[in-house]
């Protein structure tokens, strides 16, 4: 058997595109300024360009591995694999036109760009290397060369789906079992959780820029999905000038007329809601604090804001015992929505004359997924909290119309997810009602007609 | 005939040909009894059974073979709520006849100095009119006759009319910019209430019914109460068509009380007949109707089967829900002594209250006379009247309880009135023409940004300069409150995926919502 070679001037061509490839980043810096519009132009082909390497990049393994029953096709596999490596190349450079002109930057984008250029200079490798695994003498390095292919192109292929639909893509409508396994945990905001910037500026930020400028895109340079990089500024410059709204391009740029080539957000993306411009303003003017909890005239809107509901975890492998439980005693648990995240409701109304401690007692064993407990008008005395303090999900609680006095109450100071709790028409003491005081996560508390409404001064009280 | 089983002096079967009825309606009755019986008896044909056995078991899985709660099965596979709902029940406070909004919320401080001007033609543009005013050779600007003054820390202009709705504006989301197509009643409340203007379409409470089921199990999930009429104003005609269930089965249809005697007729037992007798009848009949559901097939035979079971529990929950005796002072300090006459329309929101405590998931509460062609001085002070505080007393009630967090008020009416006298203006005299072009509402409670003013109209309050809200996405967005996406709740009928909000694209008014 002839040794096959590998011709050196093919060699020499691989390693000089391998180069140039590598090089490439290099030269044309992604600093997050756009370039000229024609490499959008051409750069705009990428995603209807990139999908046909992809297909023959996966159809190759296929055609390799049935090429041991039929060797014609693995005939064919080696003008495949050339074809592959005609369309990659230019598919890698309208991508590069793209990020370039665009001006694109991020953690992702580089990732994406990275995985494109190993992609590429494994697939030329493939090439390179075929002919000596076809003629028997290299058994091993063409096998391994494909795989490696394989796993840049699922690499490089996530990252691009992410760009384009967004780094959630995948994992948004994941089973909450599935996605448990990975932990994906957001990232800090960077300032107090209480204050005005996380109640009700990053929000904002968060839905309207940070798509573009975020972690995965960083137009401009310019981050907006914490405080610290909001503060930090972009490639122009800071955005934010405390005191300055006039100043601050952050403001500016969102106000200009929508027609104005600086107004953001771009391309057409939804603007602001005159509401959100007069809050940055406002806080921008307030000196753009990172703890500051209220601004002048914002401060009633900002208190009556709640934590997020946080998920339950998925209740619907419980599903036939709780319809069991419904046949049994008549007390419901209700799902709060379609979504099993949003947890259970425990509803007693159509037997509420007759539910006693000992029946919500039954219901302990669900507590992790109930979030609200209808027991108004019930039997249930002040027993029950020992059962209820076991709902650690539970955000609201109607016992309203119960004989409860309320010793105990401080059982539930636990649950931190607790904010509503309706204690109307029961016998609740003054006494009881000051432990209330320790219960800072409550923001609605009822006591109309109850015994200790009488030294409140009013129904309602926002601790 | 089959012969029941408690049944010894069976008549035979009725001959309908020997009936003394005219001749033609006999053949007409004959040739339908032929397929009945073909339908109902030939069960024996195997294509028959075949086909029976395939539709009733598909009527059974579309409509519920949990005998307590038929809906309950459906429910199940729509998969509702769509997102977790801020509000969990609705009370909308229906008042019928088209409320004029420039004389109560829409101030127009501009309209004095034009005091008996024509009103410009480019205002009312090519506008069709109803009869009632087209042949009118002027259209005279009438001034409201009433004074505003702003109330609450929202500032928000009120009509001295309501000055209860006034105490409580800072916690109402109004809007000013409702607009509908239709300018007649009948219509326009047909649209406002089902999405459509034709009869025979699924009002508002039935979509929730259908879509969200039950709370309370012994009280109906809709409910509507009609306040009695006052013959000093000019009352429309509202009957059950706008609590109908159109094509959606018939126990998701509005349950009337009734404003006055018993709530429900016949409601109680006979003298002669205790409970238990009551039961025993009721489960013979719901054997029989059994049998008749896997004769035919017809899912209307579950609906009334629930009917039945929900009125024998009505037996026990209706009376405790209408018992008043138990509210403390405070209630009648608040809602005023009217709250205690039955059919008042104080009367109706106490109850609406009542049944907001016991799950009742809808509470449709109408008032109607607020048709004011003529004599708007004097008789829409009377309306005020009887509605202002009850309104105030309800959101109040609601909220010192704890129950506004999760209940959600709108108050409405089908149109608005014209800014233009109908018949004679007089200096101290008008009357008022429907509107439909913008109309002003109020909602409040949970799901909803309170103390927000939604939509500007012009200075005649005839056409909307910013922010329309057409009826179909004022739907749209109490369905939004309710955790419903409009565009997903739907009904296969007619060969259309049938909604509330119709065929043509509608949307939620985010603007609206907290």
């Amino acid at each position: 058997m002839q040794r096959t070679r590998i011709p050196t001037s093919a060699a020499l061509r691989v390693a000089a595109t391998a180069f140039a490839l590598v090089l490439l980043p290099f030269v044309f810096r992604l600093n997050g300024h756009a370039h000229a519009d024609w490499l959008q132009f051409f750069g705009r082909f990428h995603p209807a360009l990139l999908h046909i390497p992809i297909g023959l990049i996966v159809l190759l393994p296929i055609l390799e591995y049935a090429g041991v029953r039929r060797p014609a096709l693995r005939e064919s596999a080696g003008f495949v694999l050339r074809l592959a490596v005609a369309f990659a190349l230019p598919t890698l450079a309208l991508g590069y036109m793209l990020a370039y002109g665009s001006g694109d930057t991020g953690s992702t984008v580089t990732r994406h760009l990275w995985g494109a250029i190993t992609l590429c200079i494994a697939l030329m490798l493939c090439a390179l290397i075929r002919s000596a695994w076809a003629a028997g003498t290299q058994p091993r390095a063409y096998p391994a060369m494909l795989t490696f292919s394989l796993l840049a192109l699922l690499f490089t292929g996530h990252q691009g789906g992410s760009l384009s639909h967004g780094s959630d893509y995948l994992t948004r409508y994941m089973p909450t079992g599935v996605r448990s396994m990975f932990s994906f945990g957001s990232p800090g905001i960077g300032a107090d959780p209480a204050s005005f910037y996380a109640q009700r500026i990053h929000p904002v930020l968060d839905s309207k820029c940070v798509a573009c400028h975020g972690s995965s895109t960083e137009k401009g340079g310019l981050r907006l999905d914490s405080y610290p990089n909001l503060m930090h500024g972009g490639k122009d410059g800071v955005v934010v000038i405390a005191g300055k709204p006039e100043a601050s391009p952050l403001l500016s740029r969102v106000t200009l007329p929508t027609s104005d080539k600086h107004f953001m957000p771009a391309e057409g993306r939804t603007p602001l809601t005159p509401d959100e411009i007069k809050m940055i303003r406002a806080w921008i003017t307030a000196g753009a604090s990172s703890t500051a909890a209220t601004i002048p005239g914002f401060a009633a809107a900002a208190q009556s804001s709640e934590p997020p509901p946080q998920p339950v975890g998925d209740y619907s492998a419980l599903m036939p015992e709780i319809q069991r439980m419904q046949q049994q005693q008549g007390a419901k648990l209700v799902p709060v929505s379609a979504k099993p995240s949003d947890g259970l409701i425990l509803r007693t109304v159509d037997i509420a004359s007759t539910f006693n401690d000992a029946q919500l007692a039954q219901f302990q064993k669900f507590a992790p997924y109930i979030v609200e407990a209808e027991l108004s008008r019930t039997t249930v005395t002040d027993a029950g909290f020992d059962t209820l303090r076991t709902f650690a999900h539970l955000r609201s609680l109607h016992l309203d119309g119960t004989a409860i006095t309320g010793s105990g109450l401080a059982k539930l100071a636990p649950l931190k997810q607790l904010t509503y709790l309706n204690l109307s028409n029961t016998h609740l003491t003054a006494q009881a009602a000051a432990t209330l005081k320790s219960m800072p996560q409550l923001r609605r508390v009822y006591l109309f007609n109850t015994p200790a409404e009488v030294g409140t001064a009013s129904a309602k009280s926002t601790p | 005939m089959k012969q029941h089983p408690l049944c010894t002096d069976c008549e035979s079967e009725v001959d309908i040909t020997s009936l003394p009825i005219p001749a033609g309606l006999k053949q007409e009755w004959s040739t339908m009894e032929t397929r009945r019986r073909f339908l109902g008896r030939s069960g024996k044909v195997l294509g028959w059974a075949a086909l029976a056995s395939l539709l009733g078991e598909s009527a059974l899985r579309s409509h519920g073979a949990d005998t307590k709660n038929p809906a309950l099965a459906t429910r199940n596979n729509l998969g509702l709520p769509h997102f977790a709902p801020k509000a969990k029940r609705a009370i909308y406070l229906f008042m019928s006849g088209g409320p004029p909004q420039m004389d109560l919320l829409d101030y127009k401080p501009g309209l004095a100095a034009q005091f008996n001007k024509d009103i410009p033609d480019s205002v009312r543009g090519s506008q069709q009119l109803t009869g009632m005013t087209a042949g009118q050779s002027r259209f005279p600007i009438a001034p409201s006759h009433w004074a505003f003054k702003q109330h609450g820390q929202t500032g928000t202009w009120v009509s001295e009319l309501l000055p209860y709705t006034a105490r409580m504006i800072d916690d109402l989301t109004i809007v000013k910019t409702v607009n509908t197509d239709a300018i007649n009643h009948e219509p326009a409340i047909m649209l406002i209430n089902t999405g459509n203007m034709n009869p025979g379409k699924p009002c508002l409470g039935s979509w929730l019914a259908y879509g969200l089921g039950s709370m309370n199990d012994n009280l109906p999930t809709f409910i509507v109460l009609q306040t009695k009429t006052n013959p000093k104003e000019n009352n429309q005609p509202v009957s059950s068509r706008l609590w109908s269930s159109g094509f959606l089965s018939s126990e998701y249809a509005g349950v009337g009380l009734r404003s006055g005697g018993d709530p429900v007729l016949y409601l109680a037992d006979p003298d002669g007949v205790d409970r238990d007798t009551r039961r025993k009848m009721l489960d013979a009949v719901e054997q029989i109707n059994r049998q008749t559901q896997s004769d035919v097939g017809d899912p209307e035979t579950n609906a009334r089967i629930a009917q039945y079971e929900m009125a024998f529990r009505m037996q026990a929950s209706v009376p405790e829900l209408t018992d008043l005796s138990k509210e403390p002072q405070s209630t009648w300090d608040l809602y005023g002594s009217d709250a205690k006459i039955p059919g008042t329309f104080s009367y109706n929101c106490l109850l609406a209250r009542r049944m907001a405590e016991r799950g009742v998931r809808f509470t449709q509460v109408y008032k109607r006379g607020w048709d004011v062609h003529g004599d708007v001085v004097g008789v829409l002070p009377v309306l005020c009247q009887e509605t202002d505080r009850a309104c105030y007393a309800l959101v109040t009630d609601l909220k010192r309880r704890g129950l506004l967090d999760d209940t959600l008020v709108v108050w409405a009416g089908e149109f608005g009135r014209t800014v233009y006298s109908q018949g004679g203006l007089s200096a101290d005299n008008y009357g008022r023409d429907h509107h439909p072009r913008c109309f002003t509402t109020w909602m409040v409670g949970g799901g909803l940004r309170p103390g927000i003013t939604y939509g500007e109209t012009d200075d005649y309050s005839y056409n909307i300069v910013k922010d329309p809200v057409h009826v179909r996405n004022f739907n749209a967005t109490i369905l939004a409150c309710l955790g419903i996406d409009h565009n997903k709740l739907t009904y296969e009928f007619q060969g259309l995926d049938q909604r509330l909000t119709g065929p043509a694209p509608a949307y939620v008014v985010q603007g609206l919502l907290a």
